[in-house]
């Protein structure tokens, strides 16, 4: 039986709140990419596996940035024009429709803010409330899930989180 | 003993800063608190002395200049200027580095440099990406061009703003003393440029269609709100000439200039103070706290006292050694720690000298030679920084020696003419 099942008992097909939910509970496994993959590639990621973010790992597995999607939308646009809305209006359409050629091979790393923002994680036994205030408080439909030696366990998407809610919260 | 602990200090938090390894905000912050705790600074003195502690004129100068330059930022006049300024060049090399280097060191003087360079590197990026060109020598040429206009005026160059508050300098004193040699080295500039850069010069007439379709007049979305701003900045900047009338100090101006910027435009309050640069704020009030250590523990003093004596009566002498020392010293450190040391040291000798001619004449070399020594290396100064960082950002990457090959050139002319300018002018 699992953590969650010993938390939430089953009457009748329907989940009774028992008001011990935590993050490891409701964490699902994620793609991830690290900083030497191409941003191209992340993208794709992210399209692909239809998530609200991505999570940017290093090599010993453990969250070095989480990424909202429109962050990872933001590696994709030129450095010249992050910082400059003026500069952006003047692009004519036939080159605006263009930026996203221009990726070529910069990867994650090359494209990244500086200094990057801190992830943003939980521990395994955070409750429900911690995620959904980080995610407020940080602007990201994703948070990543991490052992207390801060590897990666999984994440919780925005989704995620509301639907456990709602599903698994007490009753009116 | 007090003397060498909080030397020890400073020299550790100096050496630190200047590696870059850590962030500076947080070695001046342990550093003055270290001195603090130690009893090295004097107690809250610190926060009210202008000599023994932070100096707040240089703050709010600061701080209102970084408001006001929030908003006109958002205004797209450097943009359109920029693009306008490449599309009279029709992809000429030199021509469209002119136009770039004039545009940025008649901004540099009233903007500060780091501002100057976030403003037209990125521009200067799209342009040379659509004629297929290398932007490196163009935003070589800019950093440059940048940290020489900026030494024209109290408020072009960091430097400057903390000289000209202990100094009793003012804005009109800098465009007086400071602005005609600061033109003379820029024009000497322009001319070399033609000759440093020549192999970098590539012209590709099939591209120049690429930036013609650019629209710079897109880039002013808000056109009466472009000339609310153009005029309160001139009305800002007439304050500041006006000194002498009005009597008010430059930070009052930079203060009241902030709020009337942010009355007639209705810039949003929460999203302008996020312009600020608050670290930069923070890490002067910190470089203060640590040099009123070194104030109140005699440091100082005693190498005032041992400057004095080494120079004796050839204040000619003791103006050269500033120049050329500040712009070999201002070529490897960051400028603003070093001035924010030196100006104690330098306002002992200037009190010493026999006139205030003399005395002024320090202060004036002092500041030509750490503002020019900010062209010296890729890290002498925070726009050259800043430069290489959004450079490499964008795929145009410049290397330390890249840089520096073209920086120590311009820096020992310009060093050079400014000698050959304080000697006939104040000698």
């Amino acid at each position: 039986m699992s953590a969650a099942d010993t938390r939430a008992r089953l009457f009748g097909g329907r989940i009774e709140w028992a008001g011990l939910m935590q993050a490891r509970d409701i964490a699902v496994q994620v793609p991830t990419v690290t900083v030497d993959d191409p941003v191209a590639r992340a993208v794709q990621v992210m399209a692909v596996g239809r998530l609200p973010g991505l999570i940017v790992v290093d090599n010993d597995d453990r969250p070095r940035l989480v990424l909202p999607g429109t962050q990872v939308l933001r590696l994709a646009v030129p450095g010249s024009y992050q910082e400059d809305a003026a500069l952006v209006r003047t692009i004519d359409e036939h080159h605006a429709d263009r930026f996203w050629s221009e990726l070529g091979e910069r990867t994650v790393g090359d494209c990244v803010p500086r200094p990057a923002p801190r992830p943003v994680t939980v521990q395994a036994d955070a409750t429900l409330l911690e995620v959904a205030a980080i995610m407020a408080r940080q602007h990201s439909p994703l948070v990543a899930v991490v052992h207390a030696d801060g590897k990666l366990i999984g994440a919780i998407t925005l989704d995620r989180l509301i639907t456990s809610l709602a599903v698994f919260g007490p009753d009116e | 003993m007090s003397a060498a602990l909080a030397l020890a200090i400073f020299v550790v938090a100096f050496a630190l800063i200047a590696s870059e390894r850590v962030d500076k905000v947080k070695v001046v912050l342990i550093a003055s608190g270290a001195m603090a705790a130690l009893r090295l600074i004097p107690g809250a003195e610190v926060f009210h002395s202008e000599h023994e502690g932070i100096d707040w004129n240089v703050i709010f100068l600061l701080f209102g200049m970084m408001i006001i330059v929030g908003i006109i930022r958002q205004t797209g006049v450097f943009d359109f200027l920029a693009i306008w300024a490449a599309k009279r060049a029709r992809g000429r090399p030199y021509r469209l580095m002119v136009m770039l280097m004039v545009i940025t060191a008649i901004a540099s003087p009233f903007l500060d440099n780091v501002t100057t360079i976030m403003l037209v590197v990125p521009v200067t990026i799209v342009v040379c990406d659509r004629l297929g060109i290398s932007a490196k020598p163009y935003l070589i040429a800019e950093v440059l061009a940048s940290n020489i206009g900026g030494a024209a005026t109290l408020i072009g160059d960091p430097p400057n703003i903390i000289i000209g508050s202990r100094a009793g300098l003012t804005f009109g004193d800098f465009l007086v003393h400071m602005a005609p040699i600061v033109t003379v080295v820029f024009v000497v500039f322009v001319l070399a440029t033609r000759l440093l850069f020549r192999k970098s010069f590539q012209y590709n007439p099939d591209r120049v269609a690429a930036v013609m379709a650019l629209k710079e007049r897109r880039a002013i979305t808000d056109p009466a709100m472009l000339r609310r701003c153009l005029a309160v900045f001139a009305g800002v900047i007439a304050a500041f000439a006006l000194h002498s009338v009005l009597h008010l100090d430059a930070s009052i101006i930079a203060l009241l200039g902030a709020g009337v910027m942010l009355l007639v435009t209705k810039a949003d309050v929460t999203e302008t103070l996020r312009e600020v640069e608050w670290q930069t704020l923070v890490f002067f009030a910190g470089l203060f706290a640590m040099v009123a250590g070194l104030v109140h523990t005699g440091v100082i003093e005693t190498t005032g006292n041992w400057a004095v004596e080494a120079f004796g009566d050839d204040y000619f002498v003791a103006a050269t050694v500033l120049l050329f020392g500040s712009s070999v010293v201002g070529a490897f450190f960051d400028n603003i720690p070093y001035v924010a040391t030196m100006t104690p040291i330098v306002e002992g000798l200037a009190e010493a000298a026999p006139d205030a001619q003399t005395g002024r004449a320090l202060w004036w070399s002092f500041a030509l030679g750490a503002d020019f020594g900010g062209n010296g290396t890729a890290v002498a100064a925070s726009a050259n920084v800043v430069a290489l960082g959004m450079a490499a950002r964008t795929k145009h990457r410049i290397t330390f020696w890249e840089f520096t090959k073209y920086g120590i050139v311009v820096t020992v002319f310009s060093t050079a003419l400014a000698w050959g300018y304080v000697w006939l002018r104040y000698f």
